[in-house]
């Protein structure tokens, strides 16, 4: 039967886009013959903003880019201006860096099986993976007073110490999602309906994966375990037992089992983290602007508000929760940077979607869509 | 030898100096041999590309990029220097497919124009938007509003009198 090319268009308002992102689909019936992506609703300037504020302005900035895991975010652009002006930053500190990213990471995959699985229609995931992530809510809460835009982490260090009770609550937490993980992967891992809408939707290969640009979970589900943390390790994640979590399929429910095994890895890193935390500053007090009164982390931020690094360039990358976040900071000798660029996961791994969905349907878009994991604050901007 | 001496050894001409981007080797590359440079850097295997920075630089346009090779886990950045006034160079979409939005993200941005790419088009901002922002020289006291028009496209005018906007 012949059939005319239908062009459909799908959102930018629209649940399953978990945001403001637009396809422009053609069609013919209901085959995906070609699929493109319109981007920037949320685009905010974040880079502009970059150029316009301080190095220690800019740090919340940062927080609102993925605003489902922002501690990566800080960390990331952190990272950058400490590499640019060779600050050291105290072994407790790191450790604690690392805590909240880990344990971000679990907060972001809880999220993302969630909105997986809602867009899939299976309602209930969303509420389990909302309630454990509240537990997480709360101790980020406890520890700089805010749930999702943290705005905690400085050059040379972290803004406070962990607060009283802060360890056995975060034992308790890890306790709880151990069981927890458990009880997801008999929930839906081998549910007929999941398994027919991800198994084999949205197949890349490795080497296509690579050239497209995906880079994190998104990628390891095709058969690579490339991962940052152990391609060039940062902070103290060469002293750390965990391994980068692969899957060999490339398909859509390969990408969601990675992040189900990257929580299990994320949560025995917070054990070890746990055993390990040494005590000491917890930021460098070659920076610190404010008197020394020996009271421990009396000051909210020792590091000066007024800041300049060396004039230079620097391309500094993490493996964040969604996969590889990397800032080019530029600094001409001024208290400004000169230029920030930031490469977003989120953006990156977008530009493979149209590949994996042509061919498919627009159920099969979801799903394909759903796994690749973006939050549009990481994509526009 | 690093990445960007191995360059420079490899293709003499077209390397104009190597030196370091903060602990990543960086080779400066004649932009009129850019696309040629790129192949042979996906030869040796940076597989890779992570990022494409647009630096305005006021007396010129910096376009770098960062590559990552898996295979060897080496670090290489490439820089070219390009005309302030008509910025272009070649566009590597074919190499790496992930260019294809890193460029229009440049050209958005920044306005660097990359010959070759099929679709260059804004990315980010709405097509007619006035200026690239990240530009030294952009206007920013221009506001500029975005409406939609009767088929859905974007329309781009200074004129902000006939919205709804709080007093």
């Amino acid at each position: 039967m012949e059939t005319e090319t239908l062009l459909l268009n799908m959102g930018p308002v629209h649940p399953s886009t978990h945001g403001v992102l637009r396809f422009k689909l053609r069609m013919d019936g209901e085959i995906i013959r070609d699929c493109q992506i319109v981007v920037g609703y949320l685009h905010r300037g974040t880079e502009k903003f970059g150029e316009m504020k301080t190095y220690l302005q800019f740090i919340p900035y940062t927080d609102r880019l993925d605003y489902i895991a922002a501690m990566p975010n800080n960390y990331a652009y952190v990272k950058a201006v400490e590499e640019l002006a060779g600050i050291e930053v105290p072994q407790r500190a790191e450790y604690i860096r690392v805590l909240v990213m880990e344990l971000n990471r679990i907060v972001n995959h809880l999220v993302f099986m969630g909105s997986l699985l809602l867009d899939l229609g299976a309602s209930t995931m969303i509420m389990y993976g909302f309630r454990e992530r509240e537990n997480a809510l709360q101790l980020y809460e406890s520890l700089c007073g805010a749930r999702m835009t943290f705005n905690y982490i400085r050059p040379g260090g972290v803004r406070e110490d962990l607060p009283d009770g802060f360890i056995p609550k975060l034992n308790e937490f890890i306790k709880d999602m151990e069981k927890r993980i458990v009880d997801y992967e008999e929930l839906v891992n081998g549910n007929e309906i999941f398994l027919m809408r991800t198994k084999n939707i949205g197949v890349i290969s490795a080497e296509e994966a690579i050239n497209y640009g995906m880079t994190g979970p998104s990628m390891r589900g095709s058969g690579v375990d490339h991962d940052i943390r152990k391609l060039e390790p940062y902070s103290i994640y060469q002293d750390l037992d965990f391994r980068a979590c692969m899957r060999r399929e490339g398909d859509s429910y390969a990408r969601y089992l990675v992040r189900v095994d990257e929580m299990r890895e994320s949560l025995h890193i917070l054990k070890q983290i746990v055993d390990t935390l040494p005590e000491g500053k917890t930021i460098n007090q070659r920076y610190s602007f404010a008197p020394n009164t020996g009271a421990p982390s009396a000051v909210t931020s020792y590091f000066p508000r007024i800041f300049t690094p060396p004039e230079g360039e620097v391309y500094s990358r993490i493996e964040a929760p969604k996969g590889e976040l990397g800032f080019f900071v530029a600094s001409d000798g001024t208290t400004k940077p000169y230029r920030v660029k930031i490469r977003s996961p989120s953006f990156c791994n977008l530009v493979a979607l149209p590949k994996m969905v042509v061919g498919l349907k627009i159920p099969d878009l979801i799903a394909a869509f759903g796994t690749i994991d973006i939050v549009l604050g990481d994509v526009d901007r | 030898m690093n990445p960007a001496e191995e360059l420079k050894y490899l293709l003499p001409n077209s390397v104009v100096s190597v030196g370091v981007q903060t602990n990543k080797p960086l080779a400066v590359i004649r932009k009129e041999d850019f696309l040629k440079v790129a192949e042979k850097v996906k030869e040796l295997g940076f597989d890779n590309l992570s990022v494409i920075t647009g630096v305005d630089r006021v007396d010129r346009i910096e376009v770098i990029y960062n590559l990552f090779s898996y295979k060897k886990k080496q670090n290489l950045a490439l820089k070219v220097i390009l005309d302030h006034r008509s910025p272009e160079v070649d566009s590597v979409i074919s190499i790496w497919k992930v260019a294809d939005w890193l460029e229009r993200e440049t050209y958005d941005l920044v306005g660097v124009k990359f010959n070759g790419h099929p679709d260059l088009k804004r990315i980010l901002l709405p097509e007619g938007w006035n200026g690239h922002p990240l530009r030294k020289d952009y206007d920013m006291n221009t506001e500029q509003f975005v409406t939609i028009g009767e088929d859905g496209e974007d329309i781009v005018s200074t004129d902000g009198s006939n919205l709804l906007r709080r007093k």
